[in-house]
C-alpha cells in the first residue's frame, strides 16, 4: 500500500489507514448520536414503566395480605376480648407483670422486676 | 487521545489516495483532561455529558463495529447497544484509565455478539476478486470501488484481525491498548495486524493492477 511502510511496521500506515477509514466511514454522526440518546431516554422510561407495573401489583398484593391477616387474626382477638386482656392473660399465666404495666407505670420499675429473668 | 486524532488528520493530508470524508477537526479531537471531566459528570448522572461523549466517539464506534459486521445498519445497531451498555457500566469505569479503549472494548464485544447471532452475512458473500461494477469514470467512483474492495477484503479476515488492523491503522490505538480492548497479548495484536495488512495490501495491489 505504502512503499515506505511494511507489514512489520510498529507505526500505523497512513495510506492504508486513510483508505480503510474511507471504506468504513459511517453516515451522519449527529443523527446517530440523537438516536442513541433517544434509546437512552426510552430505556429510562421503560424502566419506570416496569417499576410502576410492579408497584401496582405490590399494592394489590399488600391489600390481599392485609385482608388475609385480618380474617385470620380477627376471630382470635374477639375471643380474647381485647389486645390488653390477651397480653394480661398471657402474663398471669407466667406469674409476672405484663409488659404494658411496666411502660405505663408512674414510677420506674424495680430493677429486680426488670432483670428477674436474667437473675433467675 | 488528542495526539491520536490529530495524527489521523495529518495522515489524511499525507496520503495521495482517498481523502478522509470527515477529517477530524479541532472540535472532534478528544482531549484527555476534558474527557475525564466529561466522564465523571456522566458517572454522576449528567446525560448531557454522556451525550457529548457519544458524539465524540460515535464515528469511531461505528467504524469499529462495521469492521466486525460489514453491514452498516447492523454496525449502527451494535454501536448503539454498546453505548447503552457503556452507560449502564459507567460506574465500573476507572477514570484513571483512558476512556477510548474501555469504550472500544464494549463496542467490539457488542459487534462480535451481534455477529454470532447473525445468520445471514451479506457482506462476506461479496467476492473480493470481482472488480466493483466495471470501469469507473471519475474519482468518486474509484473511491467507491476501492471502498467496496477493502470492505470485501476485511470480510475475508477473522473478526479479531479486522479489529486489530482497524484499531491500529485507522483509529491509532497502540498495540498495548488494542491488547486490552481485545483481551489478547501484545504479541498477538502485532501478529494480527501483520497478517491483516499483508492480506489487504495484496488485495489492493491486485486492484491497482486491474485499474
Amino acid at each position: 500500500m505504502n512503499d515506505r511502510h511494511t507489514t512489520f511496521d510498529a507505526q500505523p500506515d497512513p495510506r492504508l489507514g486513510a483508505a480503510l477509514r474511507a471504506a468504513l466511514e459511517p453516515g451522519d454522526s449527529a443523527a446517530f448520536a440523537v438516536s442513541v440518546l433517544a434509546r437512552v431516554a426510552r430505556a429510562r422510561a421503560s424502566a419506570w414503566e416496569v417499576l410502576a407495573a410492579w408497584a401496582g401489583r405490590g399494592i394489590v398484593a399488600a391489600a390481599v395480605a392485609a385482608l388475609v391477616v385480618g380474617l385470620l387474626a380477627g376471630p382470635a382477638l374477639s375471643r380474647a376480648g381485647s389486645w390488653d386482656e390477651a397480653v394480661a392473660a398471657a402474663a398471669d399465666a407466667n406469674g409476672s407483670l405484663p409488659p404494658t404495666s411496666l411502660l405505663t407505670a408512674a414510677q420506674p420499675p424495680e430493677p429486680g422486676a426488670l432483670f428477674a429473668s436474667l437473675v433467675e | 487521545m488528542d495526539c491520536r486524532n490529530a495524527g489521523l488528520g495529518k495522515r489524511v493530508t499525507q496520503g495521495t489516495m482517498a481523502p478522509d470524508p470527515q477529517p477530524p477537526g479541532a472540535d472532534a479531537r478528544i482531549r484527555g483532561e476534558d474527557e475525564s471531566e466529561l466522564v465523571s459528570r456522566a458517572q454522576s448522572g449528567d446525560r448531557a455529558a454522556f451525550g457529548v461523549l457519544v458524539e465524540r466517539y460515535a464515528a469511531q464506534a461505528r467504524r469499529v463495529a462495521r469492521a466486525v459486521l460489514g453491514d452498516p445498519d447492523d454496525a449502527d445497531d451494535a454501536a448503539q447497544d454498546a453505548f447503552l451498555a457503556a452507560l449502564t457500566k459507567l460506574d465500573r469505569y476507572d477514570p484513571q484509565r483512558p476512556f477510548g479503549p474501555w469504550l472500544m472494548r464494549i463496542v467490539a464485544n457488542a459487534a462480535t455478539d451481534r455477529r454470532r447471532r447473525r445468520t445471514v452475512r451479506r457482506t462476506e458473500q461479496l467476492d473480493p476478486d470481482l472488480p466493483a461494477g466495471g470501469p469507473r469514470p471519475d474519482a468518486e467512483a474509484e473511491r467507491a470501488a476501492l471502498g467496496e474492495r477493502l470492505r470485501a477484503g476485511l470480510a475475508q479476515l477473522t473478526p479479531r484481525r479486522r479489529l486489530a488492523v482497524v484499531l491500529f491503522d485507522v483509529e491509532g490505538y497502540t498495540h498495548r491498548e488494542i491488547a486490552e480492548i481485545l483481551g489478547i497479548p501484545d504479541g498477538s495484536v502485532r501478529s494480527e495486524v501483520f497478517h491483516a495488512r499483508r492480506r489487504l495490501r495484496e488485495l489492493l495491489a491486485d486492484w491497482k493492477e486491474e485499474r
